[in-house]
């Protein structure tokens, strides 16, 4: 073979050879470090979670992956903060991931977010609330979900809008009581309620944190019955928020409207646990599912495929948690990493903060819009999504209904005010 | 003049449920001197066990108990025979820390085969109360502290009136002395840990009106339980029905008059306060943390 032709014929080999490496690790998958309590109190958040994280995945891996490669997820759970923190910290040093999901509640989002910061890792998170997530000069730590004072604000609007004009009173006389549970997303609402009604000059009547292991309400009830409010505002946990409404009929505690916040009073359970007596009760949450009008055509097919999805493996449709944690990944796996080419932290960072979706964008109807130190509200906030969805539901005969604010809203308010427990 | 009576009412009632569920717990340390961690994890599968008699048999909880206080008490010879017994002999620690992997292993398993999911059973009278003028009272409340009481008289009167009382009382007294006597101590272990657990399984029924059970439901009342027991007496009876009963006014009344973030710090307060000036419980004698169940 003459010389030429037989390095010709190297040279071919070697493309080819060179060809099938790179074939190679286009193959690799992209790792993911999921963080989810799958065991311990926040068990059911981190399920639901998780469960529609692994909906996106198969959604995404199923549509050939990200460019060309799937997409692999290894699970940690983490039932405490302790555990969150050590978790963390072998998937990063251990596995090696530098990218990480969760966090189930922000009770944990919080030990989780500083751990990966820590470790320079990318950590997107769906579920955690707790205004301080954002707060502490994180570079790698983006907030998709809304943060915790919207979930106040929103109860205070419906409140102040929509509930004052159906009780017949005037924003300013409405006698306004604000309960919640004293760990971090509650007490994190808590201020916010606070501080929203102090802007908006609204008296508040009561104001009582509470601890988780409380078993007995009485204490509560009894006070709020002596302060006889017109609407209670209540951020809760479910075992809670069903101790609290056994106790409020118990006690023949009535109020014109009772607005709950999240956890507690957004969970499927809460029907199981008390039947009917739900009905009435609104929900400020992430949003679960919005107006079909207020989504993009292309998001509304990927919505739809979530809930028929999530419904034929829960057989349930998802709670807002868990809507937020499959919007928030496929806005992951759709909108951040297709830019990207090393995967490294530092780049994904980049992309993240450059989007701008419209809300509508996601399935639960958010947008993105990362804080970079550059919110005049708060310049010492960093990856807050400012265009997360939130809004009030109502529990109603025909289902968990979206009620407000009116663009995402799907149906009226009713049983305002909510009738006496001698008619329910 | 209401608001203190209803809380104290309300106070009263549930210390009674308190009461109900720690004395397994108390008559097991009372006897065996060893302290069951897993007790939280009794109750819950116990309430299971209940929880699932209603929803898929259609009974009344209340029924449930024909059924679950001996499969508790089965379960608890099971428990005994497999984990505490060969560790009886051992240091204190090997109970502590078997119990506790106990414990972790059924929430656990539990957590597997249930999910997280809270269940619940319809509550009896249509969740309606009783009202005595201006008091309110829950039915299954009142049936919980009736419960707890005879459950008190009902061991009271077993341990003074009973053979196997006696045996029992004899053993803890001096457990040589009662095995030279002829009493069959391995015996008398063996059935007062599978009664203790009974006694749960009694408990978990009357509970299940009352409270969701989950996995981990069992953490919201061990502390309370475990306060109870020393609060009472170390093994006093009913001791744990005073201690149970005292936590539940101490409750109800510093949640309401101070903060109900802060309900739990005041009861160990009261704790550590008989702690300091009655360091054998309410109605423990001295030197009865060493001693056991009293006679």
């Amino acid at each position: 073979m003459p010389v030429a032709l037989r390095s010709a014929t190297f040279a071919v080999a070697a493309v080819a050879l060179l060809g099938t490496a790179a074939t190679g690790r286009a193959q690799e998958p992209i790792r993911i470090g999921v963080l989810q309590p799958m065991t311990g109190p926040a068990t059911k958040n981190g399920t639901e979670n998780y469960t529609a994280m692994q909906i996106a995945r198969d959604m995404i891996n199923e549509r050939g992956g990200v460019n060309g490669r799937k997409v692999d997820f290894l699970l940690a759970d983490i039932p405490t903060p302790t555990a969150a923190i050590s978790e963390t910290e072998r998937l990063t040093t251990k596995d090696g991931v530098k990218i990480t999901l969760g966090s189930g509640v922000s009770l944990l989002a919080v030990p989780v977010s500083q751990a990966a910061e820590r470790h320079g890792v990318f950590h997107w998170e769906t579920a955690g609330a707790a205004d301080i997530i954002t707060k502490r000069g994180f570079k790698y730590t983006f907030q998709v979900g809304p943060a915790a004072y919207r979930y106040g604000q929103a109860a205070v609007d419906l409140t102040l809008g929509e509930l004052a004009k159906r009780l017949g009173k005037s924003p300013a006389d409405l006698r306004i009581a604000l309960l919640w549970e004293n760990r971090a997303f509650g007490k994190s609402v808590g201020d916010s309620i606070r501080a929203y009604a102090k802007e908006k000059s609204v008296n508040l009547v009561y104001d009582e944190g509470y601890d988780q292991f409380l078993t007995d309400m009485t204490p509560i009830v009894q006070r709020l019955k002596d302060v006889k409010p017109d609407v209670l505002i209540a951020i809760s946990f479910p075992n809670d928020a069903i101790l609290f409404q056994r106790k409020a009929k118990e006690l023949d505690f009535n109020v014109g409207a009772l607005v709950g916040v999240s956890a507690g009073y957004s969970n499927p359970d809460l029907r199981d646990s008390i039947g009917d007596m739900v009905n009435g009760i609104f929900v400020s949450d992430f949003a679960a599912r919005v107006n079909p009008k207020a989504l993009t055509p292309d998001t509304l097919k990927i919505a739809d495929e979530f809930f028929k999805r999530y419904d034929d493996k829960m057989k349930r449709p998802p709670a807002g948690h868990a809507s937020s944690a499959f919007s928030a990944t496929w806005a992951l796996f759709t909108e951040v990493f297709p830019k990207a080419k090393s995967y490294e932290p530092a780049e994904l960072r980049e992309i993240a903060l450059k989007l701008d979706l419209p809300e509508g964008s996601l399935a639960n109807g958010s947008g993105i819009k990362f804080t970079n130190n550059d919110w005049p509200t708060d310049p010492k906030d960093a990856g807050q999504n400012l265009r997360a969805s939130i809004g009030v539901w109502q529990w109603q005969k025909t289902g968990n209904n979206q009620v407000f604010p009116a663009k995402l809203a799907t149906t009226e308010p009713v049983m305002v005010p909510l009738p006496n427990w001698s008619q329910r | 003049m209401t608001t203190i009576g209803q809380l104290v009412l309300s106070g009263l009632l549930i210390g009674g449920i308190y009461a109900l569920m720690s004395i397994g717990l108390t008559l097991i340390f009372g006897v065996l001197r060893i302290v069951n961690f897993a007790h939280g994890e009794f109750l819950m599968i116990a309430m299971y066990g209940a929880w699932a008699m209603t929803r898929y048999l259609g009974l009344n909880p209340y029924y449930a108990i024909v059924a679950i206080v001996p499969a508790m008490f089965l379960f608890g010879v099971v428990v005994h025979r497999l984990i505490v017994m060969p560790a009886l002999d051992k240091p204190h620690l090997v109970v502590v820390f078997a119990t506790m992997g106990l414990s972790i292993l059924m929430q656990n398993v539990a957590l597997m085969a249930l999910s997280a999911d809270l269940q619940d059973v319809p509550p009896i009278l249509g969740g309606r109360s009783f009202t005595f003028g201006p008091f309110y009272a829950k039915p299954e409340l009142l049936i919980g502290f009736a419960v707890a009481l005879a459950c008190t008289l009902g061991l009271r009167f077993m341990l003074q009136a009973t053979y196997l009382g006696k045996a029992i009382r004899a053993t803890v007294q001096d457990g040589e002395a009662a095995q030279l006597m002829g009493v069959p101590v391995p015996r008398i272990f063996l059935i007062t840990f599978a009664a203790g657990s009974a006694l749960v399984g009694l408990s978990a029924c009357v509970m299940m009106p009352l409270f969701s059970v989950f996995p981990t439901v069992g953490l919201n009342f061990v502390l309370i339980a475990f306060v109870i027991v020393v609060l009472g007496g170390m093994g006093s009876i009913e001791g744990a029905l005073l201690g149970g009963i005292c936590i539940g006014i101490v409750q109800s009344l510093s949640s309401y008059y101070i903060a109900p973030a802060f309900g739990q710090m005041f009861f160990f307060m009261l704790f550590l306060l008989v702690m300091i000036f009655r360091p054998a419980g309410l109605l423990g004698r001295k030197g009865e943390a060493t001693l056991g169940i009293n006679d």
